[in-house]
Parts: C-alpha cells; structure tokens; sequence
C-alpha cells in the first residue's frame, strides 16, 4: 500500500510518460521531495524557487485542495490519491505554462 | 418552431420540445473561435442556440485545419478572419441561428459590453490574460462561462457559476507566468482532445439554457484521451474557504487595468501579439497607402498585412496586430510603433 499521485499529461515527460507514480510518504512535501528524487526536474514546474507551492498549480489530496488543508504539511497515508492539476493556457496555439 | 430539424433532440428526455423552445431563445458567446470555440460553435449552432456572438482576433491559417473545425482550404488561402469563417459557415449549417461575428480583441474595455445581453459565456481562448478578465467581467455581472483547455491530449474543463461555485480566481490564484519564460513549451495537439473538452463544455452549456443545473457536473474535470482517463475533482469546499478577491472582495482588477497596450509572444508561431486600443475602428485602406512605399501590402476585407525585412504585421480594424518573424516583444513594438504607429 503506498500514496497514488496521479500525473498530469504536460509533466509526463519527467515521469518517462507515466501517468500513476506510487510513491510511500508522510506529506504532500515529502511526496515532492520524492518525486523529484525519481524524476530531477518535475518539482521545478510546481514549486517556487522559495519552496512554496506555484500559484497556477494545484494539488488535490483526495478531492480537496491542499491550500485549505495544511499546505505542503498535509497529511498522506496509504491509500490516498493526490492529484495534480496545473492551469493550462492552451486553446489554439497548443501552448503549455505550467 | 421547425419540430422535425430538431425531433431527435427534443425525443431526448432531458431536454425535450420546451427544452428546445428554450435553446432557440437563448443566447451563447463563444469567446476565442480557434480549436475549441469552432467546435462550440458548431455544437452550439446543430442544437438550435437561437443567437451566437463569436468573437476572434484573428485569422484562418493552414496549420488551423488540422483542429479547428469549422474553417476549410480557402479560408486559409484568404485568410479570413475566424469570426466571419465562423458566421458564414454557421449560416450554412442553421439558418435557424442568428449570429454576430466579432473581429476583436477582447479587453477591458469590451468585455463587460460583450457578456452583459447572453445567457452564458464559453471560453475558447487561448490564454490566461483574457480568462481572467473574462472571469472578473462574469462574476460582476453574475454570469455562467464554461473554461476550457486542451494541450497535447489533455484537457481541462470547469463551469463557473458566479455566486453558486468557485470561481477561476478562487482556483487558479495566479496567472501563469507569460508565454516567452522557459517553461513555455509547445507539446501539439490532436483533434480529439479539442472535440472531447468542446462537448463537455457545449453539453454544460446546454444544461445551463434549458435549466437542467442539478445536472452541471460541480468540479474540475480532467481528460486524457491519448490514455483514455477521465477524472474529476470535486471544488465543493474550494468557494467558502478561498479568499477570492473577485468572489469574496468584489475587487475586479483585471477590469480595472489602465489601458496599456500589451504584447504577448505567442509560443512557438514565432509571434507576437500586440493588443488593440480599445473602441477605435482604423481606416485599413488609409494605412495601406502609406505603407505602400515601405514594403509589400496586402489589402483584405477584414485586415490588412504588410511584409517588410522579412516580417510580416497583420493589422485588424481595432488596432490589435499580430507579428511575425520575431519573438521578441520590444522589437515588435517597435515595429508597430515605426509603421502602424498608433
Ligand atoms: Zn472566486
């Protein structure tokens, strides 16, 4: 049993195009570290060089967003899906921020 | 009411003859006509919408028939604009369908005008920038708007009902940093993903005009269909918790930006966009004869586009330009300033 986090298309391709990562931690922080640790560079696209979490980005742990739960403190245990959802311009130019 | 056009619409329950006689009362803007607005349009247009204000800054291009599809070879070779492409092939489609193309950019000054007289709004822009004054002008005036967005073989989608859920602010905080930082790529697009968001968002418009808002689907969807998965967050808690300055404050800074013209390169097309004025009509014809002497001009219905030292300036009535040739956005203002100058 471990943490499912469910990665968007437009970072796939720092996740060898991987859509479900199973990864086992404490916090949504720890899962980026985590992450990140596995595939160098996806963090960069969802924090600020502060740490803090990119504004254009979410993260849902469970369906709820975690900028009303603890932040990055939030709380994961096995079983859990987080999802990541960053905004995407997009529309006729097939342009990507994020 | 012409019964038989729509019989196998009205038999679906759901929407049924009154449901109908409601969609041909109703009235839908479908802001930005590329990939995603076309394929409204077109939707919006079959299921007998009674008006459609459609509104695009800019023009039909090769490279658009692969996604956007209500435009064909000859739009391209005359590059006409996507609204007026849009319109006429409507007029084919539905004649039941009234609609009112418009050849703009869409601003601050504009946008309120644009949404006011509609009973809902549906994004099919391209960027953030007009989103988020799309957002302010919706929650102000308490209308619905449908997001939508699609790159690759992803897509997003949310329906944002002023008052009831939460808005794109409430959502997404911040704008996206502009197209020209580094973490602007271009990752293509299929077809696919475009009709997938479009009829998602269509069908919620069709629940908003025929009342059907128990049924609106409440969250922020998620669609790839490249790996075929479909998952939605639910925003329930997202609108009483966020500290939202349009919802919460009724402070609409996106509105109130003084008027500044903006550029905004547009990734991986080498150009950039130079926005427009406001309310001003320029007089094409006059600014042709100036710039004759100065390189190569092509006179159209709807623009004008002036070639000079290997760039290319696409000049609509309302000032908005898009230029070619350079990603750089100081140069193209300053070849707007040199040549449109306005
Ligand atoms: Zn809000």
């Amino acid at each position: 049993m471990s943490v499912t986090v469910r990665i968007p298309q437009p970072l796939r391709r720092f996740t060898e195009n991987r859509d479900v990562i199973e990864l086992s931690a404490g916090t949504v922080g720890e899962l980026l570290e985590q992450l990140e640790r596995q595939y160098p560079g996806i963090t960069e696209r969802l924090r600020e060089p502060d740490g803090q979490l990119r504004r254009f980005v979410n993260i849902y742990v469970d369906g709820e967003d975690i900028r009303f739960l603890s932040g990055l403190a939030t709380e994961v245990r096995d079983g859990t899906e987080v999802s990541i959802i960053p905004a995407i311009a997009g529309g006729s130019e097939s342009v990507l921020r994020c | 009411m012409n019964r038989e056009k729509y019989s196998r619409q009205i038999l679906f329950r759901e929407i049924g003859e009154s449901g109908q006689e409601r969609l041909l009362r109703s009235r839908a803007i479908i802001i930005g006509c590329g990939a995603l607005g076309a394929a409204q349009a077109e939707m919006l247009a079959r299921a007998g919408v009674g008006f459609l204000r459609l509104v695009d800054r800019d023009f039909v291009e090769e490279s658009n028939l692969q996604r956007q599809i209500m435009f064909e070879e000859r739009d391209a070779a005359e590059r006409l604009p996507k609204a007026i492409a849009c319109a006429r092939r409507i007029a084919r489609i539905n004649a039941d369908v009234q609609t009112e193309p418009v050849v703009a950019d869409v601003n601050y000054k504009n946008i309120e005008r644009l949404i006011t007289d509609v009973d809902v709004v549906l994004d099919g822009t391209d960027n953030f920038e007009t989103r988020y004054l799309i957002n302010d002008a919706c929650v102000k005036h308490g209308k619905p708007w449908i997001y939508g967005a699609a790159v690759g073989s992803y897509g997003l989608t949310m329906t944002i009902r002023p008052g009831v859920t939460p808005c794109l602010r409430c959502v997404f905080e911040k704008i996206p940093p502009p197209a020209s930082s580094p973490t602007c790529d271009t990752a293509g697009i299929i077809l696919p993903v475009i009709l997938t968001v479009a009829s998602i968002q269509v069908t919620e418009a069709l629940k908003l005009l025929t009342g059907s808002i128990e049924k609106l689907h409440g969250g922020v969807i998620q669609v790839d269909v490249w790996e075929t998965s479909f998952h939605r967050v639910s925003l329930q808690k997202v609108r009483e918790r966020a500290d939202c300055p349009a919802c919460r404050h009724r402070r609409f800074e996106f509105l109130e930006a003084s008027l500044r013209q903006s550029a905004l390169t547009l990734c991986g097309r080498n150009a950039v966009h130079i926005s427009g004025l406001g309310d001003v009509s320029l007089d094409l014809r006059e600014i042709a004869e100036r710039l004759k002497p100065l390189g190569e001009v092509t006179l159209k219905e709807f623009l004008l586009v002036f070639r000079v030292n290997g760039y290319e300036l696409t000049l609509f009535p309302d000032g908005h330009c898009i230029i070619k040739g350079t990603e750089d956005m100081a140069l193209a203002r300053s070849l707007y300033a040199r040549y449109i100058g306005i």
